[in-house]
């Protein structure tokens, strides 16, 4: 292991400067993004598909800066968990879709 | 390979992809999260198709309660946030302010899956059972699924603190505490669909 | 990647201690090799499929003559449910696991899978999934609403026996084990491959495999969630798929097929990836079209999510989704023609040598494009109208089943047999089995697509005489007890060849092109002695044309860090089989009872590290 240390020592120094900053921030959007859908139902004289819209649209927008920022997707050498993750999506999507349409008739 | 071996401050940077059993079991995890995506998508494909199915039983609009939902959904935020620190303590090699970050973790977990408790007794007692009808049957599950995983991960994350204490950081643990916390965000992820698919919209309509 | 590897196993070996090895039986139930494991799988696998054909005998018995009674209306269902619940659940996917844990790790060149300890766990939750379903038979309530299990028959309303509930836990269980298998395979394909040996060098049969598992890890959740329900409804009078208390019964039908059609192909791909190996090697040629197949195998695998609906148009899905899903389904065509030309191609003008495995291969592709066709048939909704429900079905889905699948099976086991046990199959017993069985596929099956013409519904006991249906009924009953004889001949072969002394070489058929050819048979523990370097596709192959003996190695020779086998996974799926019990026979000590020695094995699994043990090359030799 000893000589993996000198080698990732410069990068080492460099991820120490990194400091909590960037989750904050991920946190105060993802409490502004959950409040304007809270608001949202709460004020309740909006039309309802226009509700629906904006929910959904924060849900995806907060989860992501979650998946990017707190699950380091964003980071390098994510390839396969973004693979994973979408791949599941898809299935997901195909699932919803049926739900919504071809359920009841 | 063991405590002795890494004093504290020889770790390497990220401890939790310094060897190829971590590295394996990071990327196993990811594709089971990936098997989660669907699990839950299927569930919420469930109750979507169902959600209208009240029957005689309590609809959506008079049994949710926003100040509550928006409790739990603070509290399940906020330790997510706690698990991200926790991480970051450990990439810098801080083990008692990981233990720290952990701790509150599931304190908040804890709390979150009180409220839960809470919230489940009284729609029991205003007549919405797993039994009423199809959307109570379909809302207790996805629910149920997620406060499951809540409960596992708070034992799981209880149990990483005991090894921490008993072993200390080290190339094995490491990925323990790094998938836990990635698992973690998962079930936070997981909530914010949930607010926004069951809670949200049932109480629009 | 490999040298940082090694250099941990040196750390390691600095304290290593001994671990308790076992040996006999209790090797078997503590292993965590691949190889061993693959077979487990393979004896498991083969007793099941045993077992459903037996079940098919009966079948074909009863309708040997009309309105025979040779069994009741009441068994038959529960014939048919089981017999198909266990070919594909019991039989085809442990036999495809067999070959995956048996091949893969061999063939990019590793030591192990990622996780050798949940390669064991699945292992055992599917047998204790299996065994648990098949209890049913002994107790006297056997599942009986189909392997579909459509609800509401499937439902506690119409069937209030216990049956089901032996097919829902069963399966369930069943699932952990193969969705951990999944999730094993992916990650060992994508970390554990040798130096040198890019996705585009990968052998087409590790592709095959990483295919398959990508679609097991998105399928089986699916299957998972419906289970859970069905399971709710019938156990805790939940409504998800009860009409009266407004449940919907074609969201099951969407849930199980969603994972249904995934499923159907994560049967198939192995065979296709086999069917590659076994004709590239017999023709003493490169594959062609590499890259091509890979693209095939994907874009398979992305429109096998998408078609699943094909099962439910005579549902009443409307007009615009029968032909979104009809589109989706004739596209798969595509890809799959690309396949078998590339087959042809490669047979094309290469030195083919027929040795059983061949023969199997070489039927396998008329035999495969015929199941595609009525496929093709059956994708066009407005006909299906036509089809549906009838015998024409059934032939369909035997040819792509049968004739596709276990075709493949038997060519990769003829195939791999030298590298699992050392001991090359009898060539002689082997053409035997492949024409008996062979033949009795096609006299079993190719009526049963004029019978399902004609009108015979599927899933029905018995039949009126003079309908035109007699003769051909007798034809399909004869096809398949030809079946059995040839099942039963490769039996014998396995047990001759068990009795001689281990015969095969290194290469067992000279001509092999991956890497598993370049190690003995069957391999050490270790599997390599030194982790291989790979400078080309058909890495094996290119050692061979440059004159080379054994792989080029890519570390030095050193101790080999070996994890520790365990009785845990066994222990884990013990405790899921009682606790599977105590949930349907509504018993509450015995559910807690048996998760709760899950998850003190878990527990145990977590708190104690694998430091696991050494093997020095070097000193075995010596030895």
């Amino acid at each position: 292991m000893s000589s993996n240390h000198s080698a990732s020592g410069e990068e080492t120094k460099r991820h120490k400067v990194e400091g909590p900053r960037k989750h904050i921030v991920a946190f105060v959007m993802s409490l502004a993004l959950t409040i304007i859908a809270f608001a949202a139902v709460a004020a309740g004289e909006i039309n309802t598909t226009f509700t629906y819209i904006i929910l959904v649209g924060m849900a995806i927008i907060q989860v992501f800066i979650q998946m990017a920022f707190w699950m380091h997707m964003k980071d390098r050498g994510h390839l396969f968990p973004k693979i994973a993750i979408f791949t599941g999506v898809l299935v997901v999507f195909s699932a919803v879709i049926t739900a919504l349409y071809w359920v009841w008739w | 390979m063991s405590a002795h071996q890494h004093a504290e401050g020889q770790l390497p940077h990220e401890p939790e992809k310094a060897t190829l059993e971590g590295r394996n079991k990071v990327l196993g995890f990811w594709i089971f999260l990936g098997a989660e995506t669907v699990l839950f998508g299927t569930l919420f494909s469930a109750f979507i198709a169902l959600r209208h199915q009240v029957l005689d039983g309590p609809t959506a609009q008079h049994l949710f309660e926003l100040p509550m939902v928006f409790a739990s959904t603070m509290i399940l935020l906020t330790s997510s946030l706690m698990s991200v620190f926790a991480v970051q303590a450990m990439h810098n090699n801080k083990v008692k302010a990981m233990i720290g970050w952990l701790l509150i973790t599931i304190l908040l977990g804890l709390a979150f899956l009180g409220l839960e408790i809470t919230e489940f007794n009284t729609y029991v007692k205003e007549g919405h059972t797993l039994k009423t009808s199809a959307f109570s049957s379909s809302f207790y599950t996805l629910v149920g699924f997620h406060g499951a995983h809540v409960a596992f991960g708070v034992l799981w994350i209880g149990l990483l603190i005991a090894q921490i204490l008993k072993k200390g950081l080290t190339v094995v643990t490491a990925p323990k505490i790094y998938l836990s916390a990635i698992y973690w965000h998962f079930i936070d992820v997981v909530w914010v669909f949930i607010f926004t698919v069951v809670y949200l919209m049932g109480k629009v309509g | 990647m490999s040298t940082q590897a090694a250099q941990t196993a040196h750390d390691a070996h600095t304290h290593t201690h001994t671990v308790k090895r076992y040996r006999g039986l209790l090797d078997w139930l503590t292993t965590v090799d691949h190889k061993k494991i693959g077979i487990l799988y393979m004896i498991a696998g083969l007793f099941f499929f045993v077992v459903g054909g037996l079940e098919a005998i009966l079948i074909r018995i009863q309708l040997l003559k009309p309105m025979n009674d040779f069994v009741s209306a009441d068994t038959y269902n529960e014939l048919l449910t089981m017999h198909g619940t266990t070919m594909i659940f019991f039989a085809a996917m442990p036999l495809l696991f067999a070959l995956m844990n048996a091949v893969i790790p061999l063939q990019i060149g590793a030591r192990d899978v990622a996780f050798p300890f949940l390669n064991s766990l699945g292992f055992w939750t599917f047998f204790a999934g299996g065994v648990l379903m098949n209890i049913g038979w002994f107790n006297g309530t056997v599942p009986d609403s189909g392997w579909t299990a459509y609800a509401p028959l499937s439902g506690p309303t119409f069937n209030g026996t216990h049956g089901m509930d032996y097919y829902v836990i069963g399966l369930q269980i069943a699932g952990i084990g193969t969705l951990l298998g999944g999730i094993n395979f992916m990650a060992t394909i994508i970390n554990m491959r040798a130096p040198g040996m890019s996705f585009m060098r990968m052998p087409i049969f590790t592709w095959s495999i990483f295919i398959t598992s990508v679609l097991i890890v998105f399928a089986f959740p699916v299957l998972t969630v419906g289970l859970v329900a069905l399971m709710f409804d019938r156990l805790f009078q939940a409504n998800f798929f009860e009409p009266g208390t407004g449940g919907n019964t074609v969201l099951w039908e969407h849930i199980f097929w969603i994972f249904g059609h995934p499923e159907v192909y994560i049967l198939i791909m192995p065979a296709f990836g086999v069917i590659s190996e076994v004709v590239s090697t017999f023709s003493r040629k490169r594959l062609f079209g590499y890259s091509s197949m890979v693209f095939a195998l994907v874009l398979i695998a992305f429109l096998s999510f998408m078609v699943w609906a094909h099962h439910m148009f005579a549902t009443g899905l409307g007009p615009v989704a029968n032909a979104l899903f009809s589109i989706g389904t004739m596209l798969i065509a595509v890809p799959t023609g690309v396949k078998i030309f590339n087959w042809l191609f490669t047979l094309w003008g290469g030195s083919i040598r027929f040795t059983t495995a061949m023969l199997f291969a070489v039927g396998f592709i008329p035999t495969f494009v015929m199941g595609g066709v009525t496929g093709v048939m059956l994708a066009s909704a407005p006909a299906d109208y036509q089809y549906h429900d009838t015998y024409f079905v059934v032939a369909h889905f035997h040819y792509v089943i049968v004739g596709g699948m276990v075709l493949g099976i038997f060519a990769g086991l003829h195939y791999w047999w030298p590298k699992m046990f050392g001991r090359m199959l009898n060539e002689g017993l082997g053409k035997l089995t492949f024409w008996t069985f062979f033949l009795g596929f096609h006299l079993t099956f190719f009526v049963q697509h004029f019978l399902g013409l004609l009108g015979m519904p599927r899933r029905v006991w018995t039949y009126l005489p003079n309908q035109g249906l007699d003769t051909m009924n007798v034809i399909s009953s004869i096809g398949a007890f030809l079946m059995g004889f040839g099942m039963i001949v490769f039996v014998v072969n396995i047990i001759i060849t068990w009795i001689r002394p281990r015969n095969a070489a290194a290469d067992a058929w000279e001509d092999g092109r991956s890497m598993e050819w370049s190690i003995p048979s069957p391999p050490p523990e270790y599997n390599f002695k030194q982790t291989p370097l790979v400078r080309s596709y058909d890495a094996w192959w290119k050692e061979k044309m440059d004159g080379k003996t054994e792989m080029t190695p890519a570390e030095p020779v050193g101790p080999i860090h070996m994890p520790s086998p365990s009785i845990l996974p066994l222990l884990m799926s013990v405790g899921l089989f009682i606790a599977g019990f105590g949930f349907m026979y509504d018993h509450l000590v015995l559910s807690i009872g048996g998760l709760a020695i899950t998850f003190a094995c878990m527990l145990l699994r977590s708190v104690f590290d694998d430091r696991g043990f050494h093997i020095d090359p070097e000193e075995e030799v010596h030895a």
